[in-house]
């Protein structure tokens, strides 16, 4: 309410006085309550929650029975526990291993997708991204019957044909991260690759016929038009793939089962709050976990910023052919 | 106050948020109470009783009999997922408002909602003891506080344990197939751990479909487990579950176990092709090897489970302490749990009676499965039901279980030394029990 009032002050339309409600305020009384909907279910749903946590991670609290102030004791407690590191180096390790080929691939996708080369585009369009919409459960099923333990699975038979041993995809420790992250892969791909349609489709197509005109070829257009001009799309995408990768949690989940069979080799950080939460009661160091993983989320975020805005001469590059092309807009 | 007030708001709020299937976040704490009202109709006053239940019970239909009879008495029954029913109570008794007047709450969901014993009616102030007698002790037991003083609820169903096995491959192993030869050659754990190095031996299968059930029929016939009545973690001073850990550390050494979890679809393809000899089942697993393995129709068979029997799953009534009618909703339950209402429950859906008095009426101990070769299954269970301990599980159960488990699961997988593992295992549930 204050930021209404605050905002109603500063505006010079105040026509009859006496009169509070304008149309200019009608008007604006009327914006903020359109809007209002989503703002008030996110600070019920979302914001109210999330600030809780904060709340939470520094009380002792089974669920039911009243709540301790414990002060940092959540957060030794997680920080002692090798389990938690181990769950921080295997989401580590399945995000690289589940995202890190999604960006290269979607790129690569896309940019097929994307050239006159190929026929039917909008079926493999649909195509790609079937798997995205693909209840996870039916996925959960078809991959736990890929990856199964047994010497007769279908991964198992396909190594076995070139001689490597049958792997046990449930408690290997590469085992499961291999089959986790092939999850996450097949499920995103499409995701990935449809964002980056759109934003190969965004970038004018002048800019090449110019470029094929001095004489530039295939490789130099993509070097220096479309990978710098894609850039805000892959910041993009990387920054969802990251806050995503952190968040693993459905995939092995549903690729182990039960939250009982999950091993500490497929451990990831969100299975391991939801442990402490929804199996142990533990709704404190449940909760510190998760305020942990925010800020290891925030830090990663900056990180792929700082890195992503380093790329360089291509980055340089790609200013200037955005400078060049507000350029030709002007004349 | 308010800050409680708040704070329990706030709880079931990010229970809500993180529970994408919870659907009836209470978001007000203004003790309104679950909504029930009291109309006038026809110059009676109408009461309405709402119940929270989860699978398929049938007690819609014996509700609308009982209303038939209590114009008075209107009951509405609403029926969620298992997990969703069971965490949306957990929410409403946290939060303290949003609960109905009746929740069905499944065995291992009584152990959770144990510390918060404010949060519903102690029916033996509603005169339930005099009911007590009508029921299987261990399960009244369960459904009580751990001084025996405060009852939760009413026992509906039960899931006593058996042994189904594979006659083919019994009789392929040169062991009788015959049910009641079963039982008299695998009398003992021993005799069981023998017959499964015959079986791995003659016929190269495992004996069981995983090390999880083996570990929990042992378990299970033990007088007490991981928590004794004071709530003190008692798992390494108790014999009775290093023994049955050792003892499936042993089968895990020797080969003769399996490596099919639970519920995966291998485990039930393997209930279909005879991929293991038994299955250390509850009563209700009848239904899972039927949908599992349609054709296996004479394949399998039920004996008792060596030296005793245990139990795996059923619930209970209870009554929430919101409820405006405690009175009215415990005649209802009352009802509902009674001897004669548990025979149509198991007439009806198969659920399995807690109250003896059923076990002799006629058409439950005539009762026989023609895919059980015409065996009288339900008559075989309640044999198992009588034979089940008295124990205590304590709230914190599942934490001690699922580490044992893993335990186990590691010996399997991993090959590691039994004794590590255990020792591990320990301490992994020490450091758990200190968070909560």
């Amino acid at each position: 309410m204050s930021v209404i009032e605050r905002n109603t002050q500063t505006m010079p339309v105040r026509t009859k006085p006496g009169r509070w409600m304008t149309e200019a305020r009608k008007d604006m009384v009327f914006g903020y309550l359109s809007i209002s909907p989503f703002f008030i279910l996110f600070a019920i749903f979302g914001l109210f929650p999330m600030l809780f946590s904060f709340y939470l991670a520094f009380q002792k609290f089974s669920g039911i029975g009243e709540m301790r102030y414990v002060g940092w004791q959540n957060f030794r407690f997680i920080i002692e526990d090798p389990l938690f590191w181990k769950s921080i180096y295997n989401t580590l390790i399945m995000g690289l291993l589940g995202t890190a080929p999604q960006i290269l691939v979607g790129m690569v996708l896309a940019y097929a997708l994307n050239s006159a080369l190929i026929r039917f585009k909008s079926f493999f369009r649909v195509a790609f991204f079937m798997p995205y919409v693909t209840s996870i459960l039916a996925v959960a099923i078809v991959f736990s019957v890929i990856f199964s333990n047994q010497p007769s699975g279908l991964m198992n038979t396909l190594l076995g044909v070139f001689g490597v041993g049958p792997i046990s995809w449930n408690t290997s420790e590469w085992g499961v991260k291999v089959a986790i992250s092939t999850m996450v892969f097949w499920r995103w791909l499409g995701y990935n690759t449809i964002i980056f349609l759109a934003g190969l489709q965004s970038i004018p197509n002048d800019l090449y016929e110019a470029a094929r005109i001095d004489g530039a070829s295939t490789r130099q257009q993509i070097w220096y038009i479309t990978l710098p001009l894609l850039k805000p799309v892959i910041l993009f995408t990387t920054f969802l793939s990251t806050i995503g990768a952190w968040q693993l949690f459905v995939e092995p989940l549903v690729f182990f089962g039960r939250l009982g069979d999950v091993g500490e080799e497929g451990m990831t950080v969100v299975l391991y709050l939801y442990r402490e939460a929804f199996r142990n009661n533990a709704f404190g160091t449940a909760s510190a976990t998760a305020v942990l993983l925010f800020f290891i989320i925030i830090v990663f975020t900056v990180l792929n910023y700082v890195l992503t805005n380093r790329t360089g001469r291509a980055g340089q590059l790609g200013k200037a052919a955005r400078a060049a092309k507000k350029r030709g807009e002007a004349v | 106050m308010i800050t409680k007030k708040w704070a329990a708001t706030g709880m079931s709020l990010v229970m809500a948020a993180s529970l994408t299937a919870c659907s009836t976040a209470p978001t007000s704490n203004s003790g309104t109470g679950s909504g029930q009202t009291a109309t006038t109709e026809g110059g009676k006053e109408v009461i309405e009783l709402k119940m929270g239940q989860f699978g398929s019970t049938g007690y819609e239909k014996l509700a609308e009999e009982y209303m038939k009879d209590h114009p008075n008495v209107k009951i509405q029954i609403s029926t969620s997922d298992f997990n969703d029913h069971h965490n949306n109570l957990f929410t409403a008794i946290s939060a303290g408002s949003g609960a109905p007047d009746i929740a069905m709450v499944e065995v291992g969901f009584i152990e959770k909602y144990r510390g918060a014993q404010d949060r519903f009616v102690n029916l033996y102030e509603m005169g339930a003891k005099d009911l007590q007698s009508n029921y299987l002790d261990w399960k009244w037991s369960v459904g009580e506080s751990a001084d025996h003083s405060f009852l939760f609820g009413l026992p509906t169903d039960i899931g006593p344990t058996v042994m189904y096995y594979r006659t083919d491959i019994f009789e392929a192993a040169g062991l009788p197939s015959d049910p009641e030869k079963v039982a008299e050659q695998i009398k003992t754990w021993d005799d069981f751990a023998n017959a499964a190095r015959t079986i791995k031996e003659k016929t190269g299968k495992p004996m069981t479909d995983n090390v999880e059930l083996i570990y929990n029929a042992l378990r299970d016939q033990a007088p007490e487990m991981y928590f004794d009545r004071a709530n003190n973690l008692i798992v390494e001073k108790n014999p009775a579950m290093k023994k049955a850990y050792d003892y499936t550390a042993k089968l895990i050494q020797d080969g003769v176990l399996g490596n099919l979890a639970l519920w995966t679809p291998e485990w039930g393809a393997a209930m279909a092709d005879g991929g293991y000899a038994t299955l250390l089942g509850a009563s209700w697993m009848q239904g899972n090897i039927k949908g599992n393995a349609p054709d296996a129709k004479g394949k399998w068979a039920i004996t008792q489970m060596p030296e005793g029997a245990g139990n795996w799953g059923g619930s209970y009534l209870v009554i929430t302490k919101e409820s405006k009618h405690p009175k009215e909703a415990y005649e209802f339950i009352k009802w509902i749990t009674s001897p004669d209402n548990q025979y149509k429950s198991f007439l009806d859906q198969g659920l399995f009676p807690s109250a003896t008095a059923v076990y002799d009426e006629s058409k439950f101990k005539d009762y026989t499965d023609e895919y059980f070769g015409g065996q009288h299954t339900a008559q075989i269970m309640s044999e198992a039901a009588k034979k089940v301990k008295n124990v205590y599980y304590g709230e914190n159960f599942s934490i001690v279980q699922g580490e044992i488990l893993k335990a186990l699961q590691n010996v399997q997988s991993k090959k590691s030394d039994p004794e590590q593992e255990w020792s591990e295992a320990i301490a992994r549930v020490k450091q758990q029990l200190e968070r909560k």
